[in-house]
């Protein structure tokens, strides 16, 4: 076992975790967060994609040891965020999920490419989801989805300034 | 009265998305119970062995289960009423032998998943290898090592499916065509993979199998048979389930056991399949050889089909319909939306020393029309006529409806041949040919086709009785139940997992009672809730289930207005259901008011009606042969002749669904399924080597269609409601997997005609993947060279 201190959607854990853990039972398991879904285990669906220290990561291929000091976002996190706000809003709309088991990782991924404006056609918004497999809807809508919830917080960006 | 805000028509947003959007989803690994323990399988590492002996270290006793060790578990039986069907029994704990790779031999309990699977890496078995059968159209016959030895070889089932004079049409026959095609296996592969947990409930006494399943009831069923208890205790949930396509609507071992284990312990166990044992013993699919002969006429109007088709269906049968219904749906199914006169099918079902066979989003579909639409297009190149053309001038068409094709299928109605223009249309096909004129600028060719079928749907008891199946899922139940707040939960015995069926059911409803969709609620999946139902499956929920919600909230609503009628003082014909309430000649009683009295102050009811508003209803429809959607798939391709890659530029359905209940959800079906059906085309594939091991092991070798690689779907609709069924609604879940193979092969041909000519380049082998066409490019040219 191992001692371990991190954030967790904002709040302090302290635990001690067998070294081979991945960050994905850890959130899973001890802490009950299950919105953060294992499609391979491998590192290739992206499933189960969180963010660690602000970036998009396989959690499947994190030890939770390693993320000894680190912070770390999951789906039921981003509180108040108006990024995963908007991608709800559009994801609902325009039918961006079926079965929902990628949709949690989907989001994360998307507020991500939104953040970096890696969002701004449908090419890039293809290309940044190489790495989430969704089996259930052809990718079509989610890219709709993507692109709305992109202008609108070009948008909001641009009202803002 | 259709609602335009919610009713039947209606694209109303999901009930099922707000969970999901907010990661509260729940699947069965999310399901904690206090005392779980998780297990892990020791698998089989050979094809074909016999098991001389298990030993287990005296640390892991008690923790590790041989097939000797559960006693109470039975043998898995299928009961087919095929004459002439051979149906293995198939310990869920492999004993005496192992027939695939993957197949469980003992089951090990610990506090982890990764614990369990540390037990089993210590657990001893020592095997005799025997040679392993791989090949199926080579060794159906026999091989030095059968597979079940009593049947003296290795055939699950033979049969032909034949009608008017074969030999006749070969004798008239103009143009003669023949080829050779091949779909490889694949998996079904939902996102999330199998899992159960189970445990036992001592208040009800009885065993609580969580499950990843499309059919909780008759998982139910065969708990009961091969664990010999009473259905009465066995209580069924399939909570949320990430996926399912046709894999998940089959009996596994696993489950079995972890409901043995459960009796045995008195601890919940728990089993989450991880992606390598999906890969390796989840149902896999397809694997279908076909050789098949066209005979045409000059003008390219098909006078007779011949055909053999195997299909390699792996060591087992899957409860409860066995291996057979996909050589046999390939066979009815090939003849497709023609009216070709004369046609023989041989086929064969073959068992091999790897994984079983089960279903599969299309199920024997997508082989077939992969098969006739190929041929199709071979007899349009053979007489120098457009595909497109050919194809639409051989359908069947709308004036020659109901019309039985030569295979079997009652095609109900529409108009097949405008499917083809209309996919025509939506690709642009004259721009497709002129930029296919021009030439690409880095030397890639551009190439069209296209893909009709016929998919027939929401089949009853005529369907599967004629299949011989062991079990006849003809119809689907209902129970609706309005509560004395006047909400409603309406009860089914499907499963829903991504087609949105807690959405359209409730459309129904409101269609009926003219109430919103937001007062009812949509419970499925459990047994304890539910009357019993078949499960989601064969593109039937929609119109099974939402023919049963239809019945019953018509007996709902019969009755609301009987007491409406009585509240209002005036006759039940001058009162009807709308805008939550029993509207009146003169005034309205709200539903809410009704169910109160319904429920609280029976002293208001009309004599000779009792309190409760509860109804349960069945349904099948009129037609037991189903009602056929339909559709022609087109692809436009790019193909790279120095490297055999290929991108797929464009991509366009054209279908027919009757009355579309939720056009949103259908258009999302349609375009989940063609991407499923792209990954047929292109990408997915589980071969395996010599000795029987699957190649296939990860999502690194198993390639799953991304976004990046794929095109938006282009849809296009046409609009023939069924006569048989509730508001003339089709099943259509499975039709955007079964053309995809099929166009996207018909448009490499058309980029690769140039080369090679006049003989042209074919892929006939699924996936095309780059080594394929490299291949078959090489081919071309070396036969023109010939030439």
């Amino acid at each position: 076992m191992t001692g371990i201190h991190l954030h967790i959607n904002g709040a302090a854990i302290v635990d001690d975790v067998p070294p081979r853990l991945s960050l994905a039972d850890f959130v899973r398991e001890r802490r009950n967060l299950t919105g953060t879904h294992l499609g391979c285990e491998h590192g290739v669906c992206g499933a189960c994609t969180v963010l660690v220290d602000g970036e998009p990561g396989r959690s499947c291929l994190v030890l939770a040891v390693a993320c000894d000091g680190r912070s770390v976002e999951t789906i039921e996190g981003f509180a108040g965020d108006p990024v995963l706000a908007a991608l709800r809003r559009t994801f609902h709309q325009h039918h961006a999920l079926q079965c929902g088991y990628c949709t949690p990782a989907m989001l994360i991924t998307a507020r991500d490419l939104i953040l970096r404006k890696r969002a701004g056609s449908e090419r890039e918004i293809r290309d940044g989801l190489a790495g989430n497999i969704c089996r259930c809807t052809g990718y079509t809508n989610i890219v709709t989805a993507i692109a709305e919830a992109a202008q609108e917080i070009g948008k909001e960006a641009a009202n803002a300034q | 009265m259709p609602n335009d805000q919610y009713g039947i028509g209606a694209s109303l947003l999901r009930k099922e998305d707000a969970r999901h959007l907010h990661g509260r989803g729940q699947f069965v690994a999310d399901i904690k119970l206090p005392g779980t323990m998780d297990v892990g399988f020791v698998r089989s590492p050979h094809a074909h062995a016999r098991i001389r002996s298990i030993s287990v270290p005296p640390e892991a006793r008690g923790r590790v289960f041989t097939g000797s060790d559960l006693p109470r578990i039975k043998p898995i039986r299928i009961t087919s009423q095929s004459s002439g069907a051979k149906a293995p029994a198939w310990p869920p704990l492999a004993t005496d032998k192992a027939r695939y790779v993957g197949e469980a031999i003992a089951v090990c309990v610990a506090p982890s998943r990764g614990e369990a699977e540390d037990l089993a890496n210590s657990v001893a078995v020592e095997f005799e290898v025997l040679d392993a059968v791989v090949d199926a159209p080579r060794d159906m016959r026999g091989s030095r090592h059968l597979i079940h030895e009593q049947w003296g070889d290795n055939l699950y089932i033979e049969r032909v499916v034949e009608g008017g004079d074969i030999e006749a049409a070969a004798r008239a026959a103009e143009v003669t065509v023949t080829r050779q095609f091949r779909m490889q296996r694949q998996s079904g592969a939902p996102l999330e993979g199998r899992a159960v947990l189970a445990c036992r409930d001592h208040r009800l006494d009885e065993v609580v199998v969580y499950s990843s399943t499309q059919t909780p009831h008759t998982l139910r069923v065969a708990l009961g048979e091969f664990l010999d208890i009473e259905a009465r205790r066995i209580r069924v949930v399939a909570p949320d389930v990430g996926g399912g396509f046709g894999p998940k609507a089959r009996l596994y071992p696993e489950e079995i056991i972890l409901a043995a284990l459960a009796l045995e312990l008195d601890h919940p166990v728990r089993w989450v399949e991880d992606r390598g044992e999906h890969l390796l013993t989840a149902a896999h699919t397809r694997d279908h050889h076909y050789k098949v002969t066209a005979y045409a006429d000059r003008q390219g109007r098909i006078l007779g089909v011949d055909s053999e088709i195997v299909v390699d269906a792996g060591a087992y049968g899957l409860w409860p319909q066995g291996p057979y219904q996909e050589a046999a749906m390939a066979a009815r199914n090939l003849p497709g939306p023609y009216t070709i006169a004369n046609y023989r099918a041989r086929h064969y079902t073959v068992a091999t020393n790897k994984a079983p066979l089960g279903p599969y989003r299309g199920v024997g579909r997508p082989g077939a029309c992969f098969a006739i639409e190929r041929i199709v297009d071979e007899v349009a190149w053979a007489v120098g006529r457009d595909p497109v053309v050919v194809r639409a001038e051989n359908m069947v068409r709308s004036e020659e409806m109901p019309f039985t094709t030569v295979g079997g299928m009652r095609l109900d109605n529409g108009d097949y041949p405008q499917s083809v223009r209309l996919c025509a249309e939506l690709l642009d096909l004259p721009g497709v040919r002129a930029r296919q004129q021009k030439g690409e600028p880095d030397g890639r060719l551009i190439g069209v086709g296209f893909a009709a079928f016929a998919e027939q749907t929401a089949h009853g008891a005529a369907e599967f009785v004629a299949r011989g199946a062991a079990i006849i899922p003809g119809f689907e139940s209902c129970t609706a139940r309005i509560l004395p707040d006047g909400s409603v939960v309406l009860m089914v015995g499907i499963q829903s997992h991504g087609q949105g069926l807690e959405t359209t059911l409730s459309q129904i409803t409101a269609h009926e009672l003219g109430i919103d969709p937001a007062r009812i609620s949509v419970r499925h999946g459990d047994t304890e809730s539910t009357a019993f139902g078949f499960g989601t499956f064969a593109s039937r929920s929609m119109v099974m289930s939402g023919g049963a919600v239809a019945r019953a909230s018509r007996l709902l609503r019969d009755k609301l207005c009987r007491i409406g009628a009585h509240l209002l003082q005036c006759d039940p014909a001058q009162v009807r259901c709308g805008e939550g309430a029993v509207l009146g000649p003169q005034g309205s009683v709200s539903i809410a008011e009704i169910a109160r009295v319904a429920h609280l102050r029976m002293d208001g009811l009309p004599p000779g009606v009792d309190p409760l508003l509860d109804a349960t209803a069945t349904y099948e429809p009129a037609i037991g042969t189903g009602v056929f959607s339909y559709a022609t798939h087109g692809a436009v391709v790019a193909v790279d002749p120095e490297t055999g890659f290929i991108q797929l530029l464009d991509f366009a359905v054209a279908e027919d669904c009757g009355t579309m209940v939720n056009p949103m959800i259908v258009e999302g079906q349609i375009r989940g399924g063609v991407v499923q059906g792209i990954g047929t085309a292109l990408y997915e594939e589980i071969p395996y080597d010599e000795s029987g091991q699957p190649l296939a092991g990860t999502l690194a070798d198993y390639l799953m269609p991304g976004a990046a690689e794929l095109p938006a779907i282009k849809i296009g609709h046409l609009h023939t409601p069924a006569a048989a069924t509730e508001y003339g609604m089709k099943g259509m879940g499975e039709g955007g997997a079964v053309a995809p193979p099929a166009a996207i092969a018909n448009a490499v041909r058309d980029a690769l005609a140039a080369l090679g000519a006049p003989v042209g380049a074919e892929v006939n082998e699924t996936p095309i993947t780059p080594r394929r066409v490299l291949a078959a490019i090489r081919t071309a040219r070396e036969t023109a060279a010939k030439a």
